[in-house]
């Protein structure tokens, strides 16, 4: 069978020196479900963004049915019949769902250019039935579920009738029961001859969807294989270059007292709406406890109370015995040490120094800082400090006055963990600390979390993915609609289980 | 009686610069832009209006010329912060100063003089007499008899409503500040968006210009426009850049200009009667501020 | 370091190219223009002792808005601030005579002190109400020179000079001369030292930075936020009211008509070329100064109006951001197309 779609001896370099596609030749064909798998890194992303023509590639030839293409936009491909979902849904979420589906195609009457409002609604949704999509063309986006967003991606896509559709990792933001039902629509899309790029670094999705899979790591192109001929231990070997276990390094360990105490937690919008209600758990010393739950189901608003971001309505929260709600941000820090899940809003600065970055809530606590009472930093020790830092969690830099910026994502995660290790605390605040990672720093951080349970400290876990927290937690809470809806031990529930508590919350049986 | 008339109507004259450059404005906020050199383009318009006025003799020139005053001003801005990807803020700051420089540079370059220019030559803009309107008490000497100008900020009002809400153009142009992204990919290229809500800006800026060189007085000052390209700017912030909202600001602050005034023949100094309208927009972002608090209250 | 002070020097060679292409339109001699500008700002002792009197206000506003945009705020009230400032130095100097070696002590206090209380009502609005800094400084600017002005027209007018302004104030007040230079600038120099060391020693100053990079780190790392904002507030003020007060007391020795305008967003300018830097900052500073001071001399033998500099200022600014923000994009994707071709098969 030919390639329809062939990219050859791509190479691109992000400046100023970052090569995320290093001369990948690979072929699609018509009709194909077509997975590309890596990891964080591996360059998948940005070699669909090329064919996109979102991103200019440095040197290399695309073809199309044998003739060479040059997108130098989004428009040229979408010309062409290519189009794109990406990783963060990318709608206007001030928008109906018809005006994001027309945006850029959209009907007009009169030659003044007036919206044609109605023939509009009417042609998507038209489409909506053609492809069977259960969508209200006058919704709100930013009312809709994500899973609901993600159709609307697709379905604009449709509305300029591609025949190739490009989906960015789309099961990340869904819950494993959304993921049959686009595995069906994809499949369904397939019969109806779209050709499918799936990117995605889960193999047994990609196992269960794909006809072939093109396997990267560190911007190469490693092989192409048919999927019915592979498995995941050796997709994972290509993957990552050497063997991956696939079991949970815990090993038993004794909990001890009680550390951190939350107890009848509220927090209320003025309309009513409960994100916190009535929330109510404890971690001990000793103990790793994990929050599952699909995003925006209270998790924000639980962090925000612990850290102190905002007051709860009602109840209280307590490290080591002491009640913490109404102590200032400062206060609350000399109990917990907290990585963010956006290291780049909440964790660090950017712009400023491995050394700026290191000594931060230090540079308040510890007295080896201050010179002059305080008023002035004792930027010896602060250098020092920092240079520890940097070799106690094996951070790859060259000086400790390089900005933070010019680390890796993963030895920027390095620093701000040991940072936060370092801060003498009993409790552990973690909001998805593997998130973007790749494989090898993943394993270093799950690593270091377990070392701090064997050092008899706290820790609240919240992670999106199950994996993680059926690799590493003694106990998964499921959050649901602001409620905690399950406390399960791990080794007595499974993926299946906790899956299901996600989407439905309480059991109604 | 009087008073009153005096008022209203010394209120729509201070409402309708500001209203006009809030419009410009309000459409490079929604393409997104963070833009501040009304101030400037308004400046450059108003010096360009009397040049063209006073050359040709013709108040038509004069608009042609204060349009393509403040339309200099954007390209450059177009340039900097489009093309070259450089910071809107500085962009804008640039250009407001390069306004002022060059305005004054320019007076004492071309008509010789320092600080005012006027004469007899410069040819003012007309005021509209409607005939059966002017004849209705009260209403008529409110309505009819006004600015050109005046008559074209509330056609450009309307048609700003209908521009950014009901037309192809608006929903494109409000995509391109909600997600840029999201526009890029739908196949429309953001920055086209922005580049024309800039040169739209500077035909609103432009007849603000006119109007207060070529309508309000008949003469140019050095830096005449006095914050209220600023003060735009504050409107189109304090109502989300809604063009009715906008419109009821402006003439608040018209409102406010006229008061001014009126004390002033009350005997208050002149140096107080002009603060007004600047405390009045101090009030006003007061009650914004309040208004932000008491809804981010309720989105929590 | 040496990428940062080519993409600078370039900047400034492409916008003096700029000027010197207006200047050609206009039918003067470019390079007779900058010569005559040099030479009445740097070409010898006496003109430039001139240009470091006259960076004074010009570095010290500078370094007001450097510091605020650099920790967040973004005060824009610096032309507001100095008159503030001036205003209050000019008053204690109608109402004290003291000896110089105290009267020149309160006068610069009350200088800081005018200057800081104009900012700290910013400040206060933005820490009460929520009121955005940005849009309230730029309108108490505004207020600031009606009300200075109707001080100058009305209570404290010199009844015997012909434009509004003040008596001059007590002698024991002027800033006295060494040699060719003003006392001034040694003052401006202690300032700007001081503000390094408080940006970069002190662990206010970190965090002043950090939450200007970031706020939400900075607050959750358990940074003094609110404190920081008032003091930030507070600090700026000062300077840009300190500023107002050296240039009534090294100058006119008065409060003229008119004084705070020349000043009004050149402080901002300089800080936006400085790209917030204190060095960089009291750099461009005097740079500007050399060109305001240098277009004096230069009317005066050459045809051009010195308003031209106006122009050229405003011309430095966008070039010199444009270049270092284009120069840094551009270095980056010369080096990936490099690395590229060697990729390439």
């Amino acid at each position: 069978m030919d390639d329809f779609i062939s990219l050859e001896h791509i190479v691109k370099v992000y400046p100023p020196s970052v090569l995320a596609v290093d001369d990948v030749s690979v072929g699609f064909r018509r009709g194909e479900i077509h997975s590309i798998v890596g990891e964080n890194g591996a360059g998948k992303s940005t070699l669909m963004k090329l064919l996109y023509g979102l991103v200019p590639y440095d040197s290399g030839v695309v073809k199309i049915d044998g003739a060479p293409m040059h997108f130098r936009k989004p428009g040229d491909a979408i010309a062409m019949g290519i189009g794109m979902v990406h990783q963060e849904i990318e709608l206007i979420p001030q928008y109906t769902v018809w005006e994001n589906v027309v945006l850029g195609a959209e009907p007009v009457r009169g030659p003044g250019g007036v919206l044609d409002t109605k023939r509009a609604i009417e042609l998507v949704r038209r489409k909506i039935e053609e492809f069977q999509f259960h969508l209200d063309p006058s919704a709100q986006v930013e009312r809709i579920s994500v899973a609901a967003r993600q159709k609307v991606e697709i379905l604009k896509l449709l509305y300029r009738n591609v025949s190739v559709l490009i989906l960015d990792e789309p099961t990340a933001v869904l819950t494993p029961q959304e993921i049959p039902q686009l595995f069906a629509e994809l499949k369904r899309l397939r019969e109806a001859g779209t050709t499918i790029l799936f990117i995605s670094h889960r193999l047994d999705e990609v196992l269960e969807l794909s006809d072939r899979i093109t396997v990267m790591r560190k911007g190469k192109k490693i092989a192409t294989v048919a999927a019915s001929e592979t498995n995941k231990e050796a997709l994972a070997q290509m993957m990552v270059g050497r063997q991956v276990i696939f079991t949970s390094k815990r090993t038993p360990h004794r909990r001890g007292d009680r550390v951190f105490e939350a107890k009848n937690l509220c927090v209320t919008r003025r309309d009513g709406l409960k994100l916190l209600d009535d929330v109510s758990f404890s971690v001990h010393a000793g103990e790793i406890v994990g929050i599952a739950g699909v995003e925006g189901n209270g998790q924000f608003e639980l962090v925000n109370s612990i850290m102190g971001l905002t007051a709860p309505n009602s109840g209280s929260i307590a490290v080591n015995g002491r009640e913490i709600c109404g102590l200032s941000i400062l206060e609350r820090r000399k109990l917990i040490s907290f990585v963010p899940q956006d290291r780049a809003k909440m964790g660090a600065s950017l712009a400023a120094s491995i050394l700026d970055n290191a000594i931060m809530t230090h540079h308040r606590l510890e007295p080896r800082f201050a010179a002059w009472r305080g008023l002035v930093l004792n930027y010896r020790n602060a250098r020092a400090f920092t240079d520890s830092l940097v070799q106690r969690f094996s951070v790859q830099t060259t000086s400790s006055q390089s900005p933070f910026r010019s680390l890796s994502g993963g030895n920027q995660q390095k620093l701000i963990l040991g940072r936060e290790l370092l801060l003498s605390t009993p409790f552990f605040l973690m909001d998805q600390p593997t998130r973007g990672l790749d494989v090898g720093s993943i394993e270093y951080v799950h690593g270091e979390i377990l070392a701090m349970r064997e050092a008899d400290r706290a820790v609240l876990l919240i992670s999106a993915d199950l994996e993680e927290l059926f690799l590493i937690a003694d106990r998964i809470l499921v959050m649901h609609r602001g409620q905690i809806v399950a406390d399960l031990a791990t080794e007595r529930t499974s993926i299946e289980e906790v899956g299901r508590y996600m989407l439905e919350g309480k059991k109604t049986a | 009686m009087n008073i009153v008339v005096g008022l209203i109507t010394g209120m729509i004259a201070g409402a309708t610069p500001i209203l006009l450059a809030a419009l410009g404005g309000m459409l490079t906020f929604y393409a997104g832009i963070f833009n501040i050199a009304m101030e400037g383009m308004m400046l450059m318009a108003a010096f360009a209006a009397v040049l063209g006025s006073f050359v040709f003799h013709s108040w038509v020139i004069g608009l042609l010329f204060a349009v393509a005053g403040a339309m200099i001003l954007a390209l450059i801005f177009i340039f900097f912060s489009v093309t070259l990807d450089t910071d809107e803020f500085v962009t804008g700051i640039a250009l407001n100063l390069f306004a002022v420089g060059s305005t004054t540079y320019l007076l004492r370059q071309i008509f010789k003089v320092k600080g005012v220019f006027t004469s007899k030559l410069i040819d003012s803009i007309p005021n509209i007499r409607i005939p059966l309107v002017e004849k209705i008490p009260l209403l008529g000497p409110v309505v009819s008899g006004r600015n050109l100008i005046v008559y074209l900020a509330v056609v450009a009002t309307i048609f700003c409503y209908y521009l950014v809400f009901k037309t192809r153009f608006g929903l494109r142009l409000r995509a391109a500040g909600y997600n840029a992204n999201s526009l890029d990919s739908s196949g429309v290229r953001t920055s086209r968006m922005r580049i024309q809500s800039l040169l739209l800006c500077a035909v609103f800026c432009g007849l603000a210009g006119a109007f207060l060189s070529l309508g309000y007085v008949t003469l140019f000052a050095e830096n005449m426009t006095a914050g209220r390209g600023w003060i735009s700017l504050a409107a189109i912030i304090l109502v989300d850049g809604h063009p009715y909202g906008i419109a009821l600001i402006s003439l608040l602050f018209g409102f406010f200009d006229g008061l001014g005034l009126f004390l002033q023949s009350y005997g208050v100094s002149s140096q107080f009667t002009s603060m007004v309208p600047y405390i009045a927009t101090l009030g006003a972002l007061y009650v914004y501020a309040r208004r932000n608090r008491e809804r981010e209250r309720k989105a929590l | 370091m040496t990428r940062k002070i080519l993409s600078g020097v370039l900047g400034v060679v492409i916008a003096f190219l700029v000027g010197a292409l207006i200047m050609l339109l206009e039918g003067y001699e470019p390079l007779a223009t900058y010569g005559a500008l040099a030479q009445f700002s740097l070409g010898g002792i006496g003109p430039f002792a001139t240009t470091l009197k006259n960076s004074v206000p010009l570095v010290l506003t500078g370094l007001s808005a450097a510091i605020a945009f650099a920790s967040g705020p973004v005060n824009l009230g610096q032309p507001g601030q100095l008159v503030f400032g001036a205003l209050a130095a000019t008053l204690g100097g109608l109402y004290f005579s003291l000896p110089p070696a105290l009267e020149i002590p309160l006068l610069l206090l009350l200088a800081i002190a005018g200057g800081a209380l104009w900012s700290a009502l910013a400040g206060l609005l933005r820490q009460a109400f929520g009121m955005s800094e940005f849009i309230v400084t730029l309108m108490l600017n505004m207020i600031a020179d009606f009300f200075t002005a109707w001080a100058i027209a009305y209570p404290f007018m010199d009844r015997k000079a012909f434009s509004p302004m003040t008596p001059p104030i007590a002698q024991s007040g002027w800033m006295p001369d060494i040699g060719p230079l003003s006392s001034s600038v040694l003052l401006m120099f202690a300032a700007v030292a001081a503000m390094w060391f408080v940006v970069q020693r002190w662990r206010a100053g970190y965090e002043w930075r950090i939450t200007g990079q970031n706020s939400l780190f900075a607050r959750l790392g358990g940074c003094d936020v609110r404190g920081n904002f008032m003091a930030v507030m507070l600090v700026t003020g000062a300077l840009a009211g300190l500023a107002g007060g050296l240039v009534v007391m090294a100058g006119p020795h008065r409060f003229i008509k008119g004084l705070g305008a020349n000043y009004a967003w050149d402080g901002i300018m300089i800080a936006i070329m400085a790209n917030n830097g204190l060095l960089e900052t009291l750099i461009y500073g005097v740079f500007v100064a050399a060109i305001q001071t240098g277009a004096l001399g230069m009317e005066l033998i050459t045809n051009v109006p010195s308003e031209i500099a106006q122009v050229l200022q405003a011309i430095l600014v966008l070039v010199i951001v444009a270049t270092r923000e284009y120069a840094a994009v551009a270095f980056d994707r010369l080096a990936a197309r490099r690395q590229a071709r060697r990729r390439a098969p």
